[in-house]
């Protein structure tokens, strides 16, 4: 019975998405020209490199990887920064304090609406398109499943985080540079922009310690390693779980503090 | 009748960093450290009763929106208690907001982009109001107000009246012991206004909702209010009956003359004969300001009968607004 008031927002959200018909038109444009700048940027690095493995993938496999990486882009992304923080601005959130329900979930659920609807419209054929067109280079087993197991635990990390930096703007009263400064670290640390591949050993070290790479770079390597051993899907899971309870407990407690100091402050 | 909501001697205050002039200052103000405190409410103590329609007055800045804030639970009081249908708001934000509702005129709460009953069916799963408890307020609401047309309207769509009205009817869906009402009217034309104070009267009534209402409006506190509240600077000006505030500034009334001859003139004759009034005087009309304690406005009019040939008169009451604004000004002696 629980479970009805929160479904209840996200069938409201795919219905609010659904009204705007057209922004999906614009949508897939941005993307196809994204696209068409990340391809011939990498065919220049391959070409420009002479081999055609580049630390270990091939200009074929990048290209699926970075396709990909955009598609989930796409439905995860939830600038919920931007929401939280407009709220913030206009006071609206006093509306949204007050509804019987814990803010974070909330938003999360409000948002969970334009997750199903982007997942179908914008990820599943992009996901199919790409399958077809590469006559399957993605892999079509079991991946199949722990990738989307991968991609819950993924979209609640980036939710977590998400979160964290809405919450930041709480003190800060403005949210472009921190939402921009956000947006970019987390692209590129998560390996959504380049592969993690790509990275020099020392940085990726230091990434491999961070909750980024659990965003993007987790699911997708699970999707397209074709035979993952039973290790590498036991650690990847594993560290994706461990950073998905420890950022929904650091979102909570830190929005817990930040909003007792704005209750006795006044915002 | 019991309380519903019990406030005593609640403080808020603010801290605010002191700002500096001129780039210079700007730049300073980066690492000032240098706070002063604002009392935006100060030592507030009231009890409201179920089913009341509490009016809550003050100029832009009084400190309304902060005290309603604390009864909502968004801010925590710096001292004293306030308690809400039994809980602490601020220490119970969730369970409290099940037992309120609240309206700000300036904005919605509604999902934009929907049907206004799809906003209806979200705010029943969120406060789980049970499907026949929820039948049959739609069906209140169909008896009171015409809300077909605008049910399956997208709320984006709306006129600000219907969203206004909309929101009124948002914030009574889930059945709430107090409903919280900022500046509901605001921006709306007349017709508009008198639709939505009869609707607020008429949930007032059915349900005996507790009805607490800011409004710079002084129509809807004579359409709806029996008990006004006014607080200024953070302070409890007045806290009693409406007509109660009518004798405020002792029971006057204004009566007006017109009278032969030139107004000016007149109206200084007039003031030596009745040295205990205040007579003004301007083209049409000379305004006597006569003080009921002193003598009946029959008696003043039968005496300057006798001396001046009186065309035409008018009786006027002093109006709430011009108590409210008077008290605004001088505050209360």
């Amino acid at each position: 019975m629980k479970l009805k008031k929160y479904l209840a927002l996200t069938r409201a959200g795919i219905m609010e998405t659904l009204q705007f018909r057209l922004s999906f038109v614009v949508m897939v444009i941005g993307n196809l020209l994204y696209l068409i700048v990340v391809y011939f940027l990498w065919d220049a690095i391959y070409e420009s490199a002479g081999t055609d493995v580049v630390n270990g993938m091939t200009f074929t496999d990048t290209l699926i990887y970075l396709v990909l990486a955009t598609a989930l882009f796409n439905f995860m992304e939830m600038y919920a920064v931007w929401e939280i923080g407009r709220n913030i601005q206009s006071g609206k959130i006093v509306l949204d304090l007050l509804k019987p329900m814990e803010y974070r979930k909330y938003l999360f659920w409000s948002y969970s609406g334009s997750f199903v609807t982007q997942f179908f419209l914008t990820f599943l054929p992009t996901f199919i398109a790409v399958a077809l067109v590469t006559h399957g280079a993605i892999p079509m087993g079991i991946n199949l499943l722990y990738f989307v197991l991968s991609v819950v635990m993924a979209v609640s990390i980036n939710y977590s985080i998400d979160f964290i930096v809405g919450t930041i703007c709480l003190y800060t009263e403005s949210i472009w540079g921190i939402n921009i400064m956000k947006q970019v670290i987390v692209l590129l640390l998560s390996g959504a922009t380049i592969p993690l591949a790509f990275f020099p050993d020392t940085l990726r070290t230091v990434v491999n310690y961070l909750p980024f790479q659990s965003i993007y770079n987790a699911p997708l390597t699970l999707l397209l390693d074709g035979a993952p051993t039973a290790e590498t899907v036991l650690t990847t899971l594993g560290t994706q779980l461990i950073w998905c309870i420890a950022m929904m407990i650091v979102s909570k407690l830190f929005w817990k503090v930040s909003l007792r100091q704005i209750t006795v402050n006044g915002g | 009748m019991s309380a519903i909501i019990e406030i005593k001697n609640v403080s808020k205050e603010f801290k605010v960093l002191n700002r500096r002039e001129g780039l210079k200052g700007s730049l300073k103000d980066l690492f000032s450290r240098d706070y002063k405190t604002v009392k935006a409410v100060d030592n507030i103590s009231m009890t409201i009763e179920q089913g009341e329609i509490v009016g809550y007055l003050g100029p832009n800045g009084a400190g309304k929106s902060t005290t309603i804030k604390m009864m909502t639970g968004v801010l925590e009081p710096t001292s004293g208690e306030i308690l809400v249908g039994g809980n602490v708001p601020y220490q119970n934000r969730t369970k409290n907001a099940q037992e309120i509702g609240v309206v700000f005129g300036q904005r919605s709460q509604l999902w934009w982009a929907l049907p206004l009953v799809e906003s209806f069916k979200l705010l029943k799963d969120i406060y789980q109001i049970p499907d026949e408890k929820y039948e049959s307020i739609l069906k209140l609401y169909r008896s009171l107000v015409d809300i077909e047309p605008l049910l399956h309207k997208p709320v984006r769509q709306m006129s600000l009246g219907q969203r206004t009205l909309s929101d009124i009817l948002a914030a009574f869906l889930h059945d709430p012991k107090i409903v919280f009402l900022d500046e509901p009217t605001i921006g709306l034309d007349v017709s508009m206004k008198a639709k939505i104070r009869t609707l607020i009267h008429a949930l007032n009534k059915e349900k005996n909702t507790t009805v607490i209402l800011t409004t710079h409006d002084m129509g809807d506190v004579d359409a709806l209010c029996r008990r006004i509240v006014i607080i200024d600077k953070g302070k409890m000006l007045y806290d009693n009956d409406i007509e109660h505030l009518k004798g405020f500034f002792g029971s006057y009334r204004t009566l007006k003359l017109r009278i032969d001859g030139d107004m000016q003139e007149q109206a200084k004759h007039i003031q030596k004969e009745l040295p205990e009034f205040s007579v003004s005087a301007d083209d049409e009309w000379i305004s006597v300001l006569v003080d009921e304690e002193k003598a009946k406005v029959i008696d003043v009019l039968g005496k300057l009968q006798h001396s001046y040939n009186i065309r035409d008169m008018q009786l006027e009451e002093i109006s709430t607004e011009e108590v409210i604004k008077k008290i605004y000004e001088e505050g209360v002696q």
